[in-house]
């Protein structure tokens, strides 16, 4: 047990730890945004919009998140166009190109689980709103996307999860977070074993910070799931609809 | 005769190729009860809905209040509203009573009160709430004030939402099957609430299978039957010798 | 020297790429296939093991899930990769051989995507598996089938119907996991639309290439689990 070289590791690997983080963070944050976008797009009732969003969510559930990074990071240059625009400065930086190509993915797949919040929303509680004389904004803003959000949560989660491990494919256009640090070292040492440990334990200990981090605010939105319930909750009343 | 508070005229309601309701006339006067009764597909929670516009007309007349709810022909064929602010307003003044109660499951019982008030009505926060207080007292639940819908058992949920109908101070109420998702034993808490209501003049239109309500405390009775009204009346004309063979049926079986 | 155009240089002429492209992505689908092999009885296993196997085994199936779902796969192809040519290194070093014998890049990567893949399969057959009704299980008791007959006919179908949809996804993500093992340098798609990059100085055009056959790969696979799932769940009711 080689003390030394595990707390050395745990030291460097640890320098990787913010731009994990940053990568993360930040692309989910666009990517948010984003998927509220691609997910009132697909909801709207305007043909070309909905299709538009369907076939982006489509190709970018069907194509490896690697090549979405390469086409960002490699692709782009090709073009002279590109290499000569204002963006040039932007688009030749991995870690941009790196927060352009997870967001736009981050995009597509929590426009999904919005949706589905979305979709989920009781129907009973979206009549009783319509009922009072609400605006469909109305509507939409004190109901449907509140109750949506609260359906999403635990899918948003894991999602975020799944964003923090997708960054160490960073790493692969030279970006040095967790992955890519681990990689230098394991070139260098040849202890994969070690390494393999440490960063991995580095992973889960994020992810279940971030797992709690998300459980806390789901019990926050969502009094009504704790205690006890005399009955069953309406909710399931609604899906069992009596004509 | 004080002028209908509801007017409906030749009303007709397709589901695609199926008509539910082929050609209903009925009026509600103000401070009447007016129940409506029916088997299952004759129609009477359609008609009802049709009132708020939740479902909207293919062909006949809506009026509320002396307004008639316009309409207009869609690119697709189908009736809309024609103006949404229109109906809207109208909402705001027809307070809907869900067999499923439908509250809002992210709102506490006080909230969910003071909901349409406050963000449709505009009214002054403090003062919804205050009035919300009183209602949860009146329809006996004032202790659940903090609690969500689902920590509330059904009849407690139903007249919550009968508070938070009361709270949009409207000209009339509809009740679709308020009680048909009931235990029984919580039905009659319930209807105890509504007949406070009937009893204090407001105008109401229930649609139910409490025949015990439909009798004791309607001022009037209205039976459908396939889309049509079959026969409509005092309770005691209906359920009595006057009543059509159909309703006898109806009421038998 | 001319500028040969998109088609010419994805397609099958003097300048194309396109057989190698294509071959690429019968690697890919081999990938795939190997990792969905390996992750089905690793999944499997672990599911079992989550249902009715004792404490020790519910947890070490508990600590495999939990391991390979919160680590990132390419740390995982890292350690089959390196950790496997550092294996047989030392093997080949006590056999006598020198310096640095790499481990087949195939078999780290499919080892690789095979592990991680199992931690979601496990999830879905342990879904699947408390899907199926109880009654449906005990009137199969109850007639008196043996054990293992009650598992192939009756449980096992069952539990297939279920597992279809997630198995389906799982498929797909094996599809988009198998780049990540270019990393290897093991030939698949992406590594052979690098290949044609460098070479042509065209990034963009072979990578767009690559993510248009991923795009009618998964595609497909989704059209094919989704017959399958109608076809498994003749008679049953829609959820």
């Amino acid at each position: 047990m080689d003390f030394r070289f595990f707390a050395d590791t745990l030291l460097r690997l640890s320098g990787g730890i913010p731009l994990t983080l940053l990568l993360a963070l930040i692309s989910c944050a666009i990517g948010a945004v984003l998927a509220l976008c691609l997910a009132a797009m697909r909801l709207s009732k305007i043909g070309p919009l909905a299709f538009l969003a369907h076939a982006y969510v489509f190709v970018y559930r069907g194509t490896p998140l690697l090549v979405q990074i390469f086409l960002v990071y490699y692709g782009f240059g090709q073009f002279p166009l590109v290499r000569h625009s204002f963006l040039w400065p932007i688009l030749r930086e991995p870690f941009w190109c790196a927060i352009i190509a997870l967001s736009m993915n981050t995009g597509a797949y929590a426009s999904e689980i919005i949706r589905g919040g979305i979709l989920s929303v009781p129907h009973g509680q979206v009549e009783a709103a319509r009922a009072c004389g609400m605006s469909r904004l109305t509507q939409f803003r004190r109901i449907v996307m509140p109750l949506a959000i609260r359906q999403a949560l635990p899918a948003y989660g894991t999602e975020i999860i799944l964003m923090v491990k997708a960054t160490s494919l960073a790493s692969v256009i030279t970006l040095m977070e967790i992955t890519g640090i681990a990689a230098e070292i394991i070139s260098e040492t040849y202890r994969v074993i070690e390494v393999f440990v440490i960063a991995g334990a580095l992973y889960l200990a994020i992810n279940f910070i971030l797992t709690r981090i998300v459980q806390i605010v789901e019990r926050w939105l969502t009094p009504y799931k704790r205690g006890r319930s005399v009955l069953p909750p309406a909710a399931s009343v609604d899906a069992g609809e009596i004509a | 005769m004080s002028e209908a508070v509801i007017s409906v005229r030749d009303l007709h309601k397709n589901f695609g190729s199926v008509e539910v309701l082929k050609g209903i006339f009925l009026d509600a006067h103000e401070g009447e009860v007016v129940s409506i009764l029916g088997a299952s597909g004759s129609g009477k929670s359609t008609m009802l809905r049709c009132i708020n516009m939740l479902e909207t007309p293919s062909a006949g007349e809506i009026r509320v209040s002396g307004e008639v709810i316009a309409l207009r022909r869609g690119r697709d064929g189908s009736m809309r509203p024609a103006d949404h602010r229109q109906v809207e307003r109208i909402r705001s003044r027809v307070a809907m009573v869900f067999q499923n109660f439908n509250l809002w499951s992210h709102r506490t019982v006080l909230e969910n009160v003071i909901e349409a008030p406050v963000y449709v009505q505009k009214r002054k926060r403090a003062e919804c709430v205050e009035e919300a207080l009183e209602l949860l007292a009146k329809v006996g639940i004032a202790e659940k004030r903090d609690q969500y819908p689902a920590h509330l058992s059904g009849g407690q949920q139903q007249r919550a939402a009968i508070a938070r109908a009361l709270a949009m101070h409207p000209d009339v109420m509809l009740f679709d099957e308020p009680t048909s998702a009931l235990d029984p034993e919580l039905v009659g808490e319930v209807l105890r609430v509504m007949q406070g209501l009937a009893a204090e003049g407001r105008t109401m239109l229930v649609v139910t299978h409490e025949m015990g309500f439909a009798r004791n405390v309607s001022d009037r009775v209205v039976f459908l039957h396939r889309g049509v009204i079959d026969m409509q009346g005092k309770p005691e004309d209906v359920f009595g010798a006057a009543g059509s063979q159909r309703f006898r049926k109806f009421i038998s079986g | 020297m001319n500028n040969p155009g998109f088609l010419q240089l994805v397609g099958f002429g003097q300048q194309g790429w396109g057989a190698a492209l294509l071959l690429g992505a019968v690697v890919t689908m081999a990938l795939a296939v190997s990792g969905f092999a390996i992750g089905a009885s690793l999944g499997s296993l672990a599911a079992w093991a989550k249902i009715a196997g004792g404490r020790i085994s519910h947890a070490a199936a508990d600590i495999y899930t939990t391991i390979l779902r919160g680590v990132p796969d390419l740390l995982v192809i890292y350690l089959f990769y390196f950790g496997g040519s550092r294996g047989i290194s030392a093997i080949g070093h006590l056999l006598g051989a020198e310096g640095f014998i790499g481990f087949p890049g195939f078999l780290a990567g499919a080892l690789a995507i095979g592990m991680v893949s199992g931690a979601q399969q496990a999830e879905v057959f342990r879904g699947a598996y408390s899907a199926v009704s109880r009654g449906e299980i005990e009137a199969a008791i109850a007639v008196g089938t043996d054990r293992w007959t009650r598992f192939r006919r009756i449980v096992a179908p069952l539990v297939i119907r279920y597992a279809l949809p997630g198995l389906g996804n799982v498929w797909q993500v094996l599809l988009k996991e198998s780049a990540l093992i270019s990393v290897t340098g093991v030939v698949e798609l992406l590594r052979q639309s690098q290949i044609a990059a460098g070479s042509t100085r065209q990034p963009f055009t072979f990578y767009f290439a690559a993510a248009v056959l991923y795009l009618v790969i998964t595609t497909l696979s989704s059209l094919s689990f989704f017959k399958a799932e109608s076809r498994f769940s003749r008679g049953m009711r829609r959820s």
